[in-house]
């Protein structure tokens, strides 16, 4: 067991936590909802999971550099509206630009944030706390308190997230989640290896050091935000596949979400560490929990917030907590390890020392 | 004559009216370690900073092999070859220390390859001289091993110029041999190391040209052959100085103020036994990771001991909190002024009376602002603190003038006991002198002082007694007499134990 600890590292330890717990959950909801774990429960879950995923995947970018983006959610809803009124109005455009448009807009979002966090050197907490206001009116305004129904959407677009690519008894993978579950590994790739990207590490671990390293750590900070402007906007795009019903609220709360599955998802809301992989099983996370307490006839729908934001603090605590044990049982296992290095080198030459101490003082 | 690598030729810096160098020359030589020494505040940092491009210069010119060119920041200056590390390293504690190596390394392909990088990582570690895990998260190590792994960055990219601000300030004796050892094996190498340090044994251990300078300016260049201690000392602060290194006679009387038996905290430290006479000073010396901190600790509740007696003014006192230590009449002022001793952005007043803010109470429960000012001129006056104005943020003094606020926080607190742990680290030498005649007249007023100091030359100034730690053990107390440079590092390094000493 001690040896399988010092192996393992703290990430990868947190997400087999974190697998375990999500196990744990779904064990404890089928004791309770009568017919709850079959296919149809998966293919709910991916289905919402698939825009949860990438909002929490932008969120990890932000988080990472030591930042926070509380307009995500906002920019979803936009970039859900503008994507669909672009669509309804020109059905005959072709696919790729219209997700090339929604992540452009969610983008320039992003820069929006970007500049004003990383160059005007505003607190990103307040930035995007008044952005994410901002947002939203911008939605309103646009969409003149209108709403998009799936009826002015192509087909194409209507189908696309529920087409069946795979399909395993009741288990069906589905192209929306599938997409989100490919640029979710595109950028858990890049985050861990793709040099460029390593920076938005090194500026949330040490933002000073990263300057004088030579890493210029405000266009760092930009670019994490004009990416997850850009994830949000994919988001959006795939928030009108799904839903095709657009009003002024949509994507709304998914700030919150966002930075409960990173939380959860072992990403430091301090910065510099957290997985891309961790953020997504922390937004399946919040989702199971979310889908699955509708169907617990115990809760109302009201206390409904508050179960979920009890679960939420109760495994970040026990997380926080398990990790500071096993940290200081490892470093507790090196020091003994290290202090019996140095006793082993200096048997030979001071066999008496350990009674000197109390001689002086007599 | 060989072409200098790095040149400043008539540097000057302003910031607003003040001057921080004033036509500032200097020639860095490949293979030299060049030593620049200077009280705090003369200008050192501002000419690293130049160097380095984190400050361009008011006037002047910046020559990188005989050519004038304009280093525009931090980038700029490694693709040139100059890197500086500092007292604080510079490292990413989430990250492990191979990509802490090569993290902004321009030569390393876009996609990072894990395995090569950890193998060019150990062959950088091996130059340096330091064998390390390369696998570990930065976050564990210690500063010497994160200087470590600076210095190997900045061999990652071909250093010309290596600039090491202070670079053992922090470090034990053992660690700080190694650093100057690295730093003659880069020289050897033909590097041109520029090495700054306030310990002047170390200037002569390994430097081969000396620059002074005082107040921005440029005083001398010599070759460290035709310097002294005295006559750099004099240069540095510009008047003939008494030596430091001179003890005063004690003041110790008979009575004993604090008496501890056996006093262990688990796994830290055990077997500390002393007493403590009014008016007198016990320093305590050791390598660091002695864990003389830890006694401080102890005996100020912040850590409260595990076993052993304490007894207090002839009253046995078991302390649990910083609270009650204090209330005893029990002040520790901190070596770590950032983390635990000074509110950096609040102004001199406030950080003066923090510890004692219930003295400034009115009635209602608020701050009696007028007190507070009085107090803070006193001690202004008194520990002669160098500001225009009280309401100056602490974190624009320099670092004597910091640690005399401290000072002056606990000595406001009236206390019988001061423990003092690293009373001058990263202090100059004339707020040196200032700070240990502060703790002396604390003494002879009727207190006692725990002074737990690094500096062995210091150790030997100030201690009436010298208790010495080596890896939380006690290996002994010396009197001032006994004590030499030589037996406080044989027992520290547990080279001897006491009874050959004595």
């Amino acid at each position: 067991m001690g040896h399988l600890f010092s192996r393992i590292s703290p990430q990868t330890l947190r997400i087999l936590a974190l697998v375990f717990v999500l196990a744990a959950i779904i064990f404890f909801f089928s004791t309770q909802v009568p017919n709850y774990l079959n296919g149809r429960l998966f293919n709910r879950i991916s289905s919402s999971v698939a825009i949860m995923a990438l909002i929490a995947t932008g969120q990890t970018l932000v988080i990472l550099t030591r930042n926070i983006d509380l307009s995500i959610g906002s920019i979803v809803g936009f970039t859900a509206f503008a994507t669909g009124s672009l669509i309804s109005a020109n059905p005959d455009m072709a696919a790729p630009l219209l997700v090339l448009y929604a992540m452009v807009v969610g983008a320039a979002f992003g820069a929006v944030n970007g500049i004003l966090v990383a160059y005007v050197k505003i607190p990103a907490i307040i930035v995007t706390l008044a952005t994410m206001a901002l947002f939203r009116s911008a939605l309103v305004e646009f969409s003149n308190a209108k709403s998009i129904t799936s009826s002015e959407l192509p087909l194409w677009l209507v189908n696309f997230p529920n087409t069946v690519l795979l399909k395993f008894g009741q288990f069906q993978l589905r192209a929306g989640f599938a997409a989100a579950l490919v640029v979710v590994l595109l950028v858990h790739f890049a985050l861990a290896r793709f040099r460029p990207a390593r920076r938005f590490y090194a500026v949330g671990s040490n933002p000073e050091a990263a300057e004088m390293a030579g890493i210029n750590a405000k266009a760092t900070v930009f670019a994490a935000f004009v990416f997850a402007g850009a994830l949000a906007g994919l988001a959006g795009f795939m928030f009108l596949a799904r839903f095709g019903n657009i009003t002024v609220v949509a994507g709304l709360g998914f700030e919150l979400k966002s930075v409960a599955a990173a939380v959860l998802g072992g990403v430091n809301i301090f910065g510099g560490s957290g997985t891309v992989i961790g953020a997504f099983i922390g937004a399946i996370l919040v989702d199971l929990i979310d889908t699955s307490l509708v169907r617990w006839e115990l809760v109302s729908e009201f206390s409904r917030e508050a179960v979920l934001g009890a679960l939420i603090l109760v495994s970040v605590t026990a997380d926080a907590v398990l990790m500071r044990r096993l940290i200081g049982l490892r470093a507790n296992r090196e020091k003994k390890l290290a202090r019996a290095a140095i006793n082993a080198q200096n048997r030979s030459p001071e066999v008496s020392t350990p009674k000197q101490a109390g001689e002086t003082s007599t | 004559m060989e072409q200098p690598v790095l040149e400043l030729r008539d540097i000057s810096k302003n910031f607003g009216m003040t001057r921080a160098l004033a036509h500032m020359s200097i020639s860095l030589f490949p293979g030299e370690v060049h030593a620049v020494v200077g009280e705090n505040g003369a200008g050192k940092s501002t000419m690293i900073k130049i160097m380095t491009g984190i400050y361009p210069p008011s006037s002047g010119a910046l020559q990188v092999d005989g050519t004038t060119v304009t280093i525009s920041g931090p980038h700029m200056a490694r693709e040139k070859g100059i890197v500086a590390i500092y007292q604080e390293p510079m490292v990413f504690p989430d990250l492990d220390v191979a990509e802490n190596i090569f993290i902004s390394s321009t030569r390393e392909g876009l996609i990072q390859n894990p395995a090569r990088l950890r193998h060019k990582a150990r062959q950088l570690l091996a130059r340096v001289g330091i064998s390390l895990d390369v696998e570990r998260i930065a976050s564990g190590l210690t500063l010497a091993e994160q200087q470590a792994v600076e210095i190997a960055r900045a061999l990652s990219q071909d250093v010309r110029v290596l600039i090491m601000d202070e670079p053992t300030a922090s470090l034990s004796a053992h660690e700080a041999a190694q650093l100057r050892r690295i730093a003659t094996k880069l020289a050897e190498d033909g590097v041109s190391v520029v090495y700054i340090s306030h310990r002047l044994e170390e200037v002569f251990d390994i430097a081969h040209r000396v620059t002074v300078i005082r107040d921005g300016e440029h005083i001398s260049t010599r070759p460290v052959s035709e310097v002294t201690s005295d006559g750099m000392i004099s240069e540095m602060v510009g008047r003939e100085f008494e030596s430091l290194f001179e003890k005063s006679p004690s003041v110790a009387r008979p009575e004993v103020i604090l008496e501890v038996k056996d006093l262990a905290v688990d796994e830290i430290f055990s077997g500390v036994s002393f007493d403590l006479h009014y008016g007198e000073v016990l320093c305590m010396a050791g390598l660091v990771g002695a864990r003389r901190t830890d006694i401080g600790l102890a005996l100020f509740g912040i850590h409260p001991a595990g076993s052993g007696t304490v007894s207090f003014k002839g009253k046995p006192l078991v302390i649990t909190s910083a609270a009650q230590a204090m209330k005893a009449g029990i002040a520790y002022v901190s070596e770590d002024r950032r983390k635990f001793g000074l509110a950096m952005p609040m102004p001199i007043r406030e950080n003066i009376t923090l510890a004692t803010l219930g003295e400034f109470l009115s009635r209602w429960g608020l701050v009696k602002r007028k007190k507070e000012v009085e107090v803070a001129e006193t001690f202004k006056k008194r520990l002669n603190i160098r500001t225009p104005d009280i309401e100056m943020a602490v974190g624009m003094l320099s670092g004597g003038n910091q640690q005399k606020v401290m000072l002056a926080k606990w000595l406001n607190m009236k206390p019988d006991l001061l423990i003092f742990d690293e009373p001058t680290r990263g202090v100059d030498v004339g707020a040196k002198a200032e700070v240990h005649d502060l703790i002396r007249e604390f003494v002879a007023a009727g207190g006692a002082a725990i002074v737990i100091s690094s500096d062995l030359p210091e150790v030997l100034a100030m201690g009436d007694r010298i208790l010495v730690m080596r890896e939380g053990r006690q290996m002994g107390i010396l009197t001032h007499e006994e004590a030499t440079q030589e037996n406080i590092m044989a027992l520290a390094t547990g080279q001897t134990s006491t009874r050959e000493v004595a």
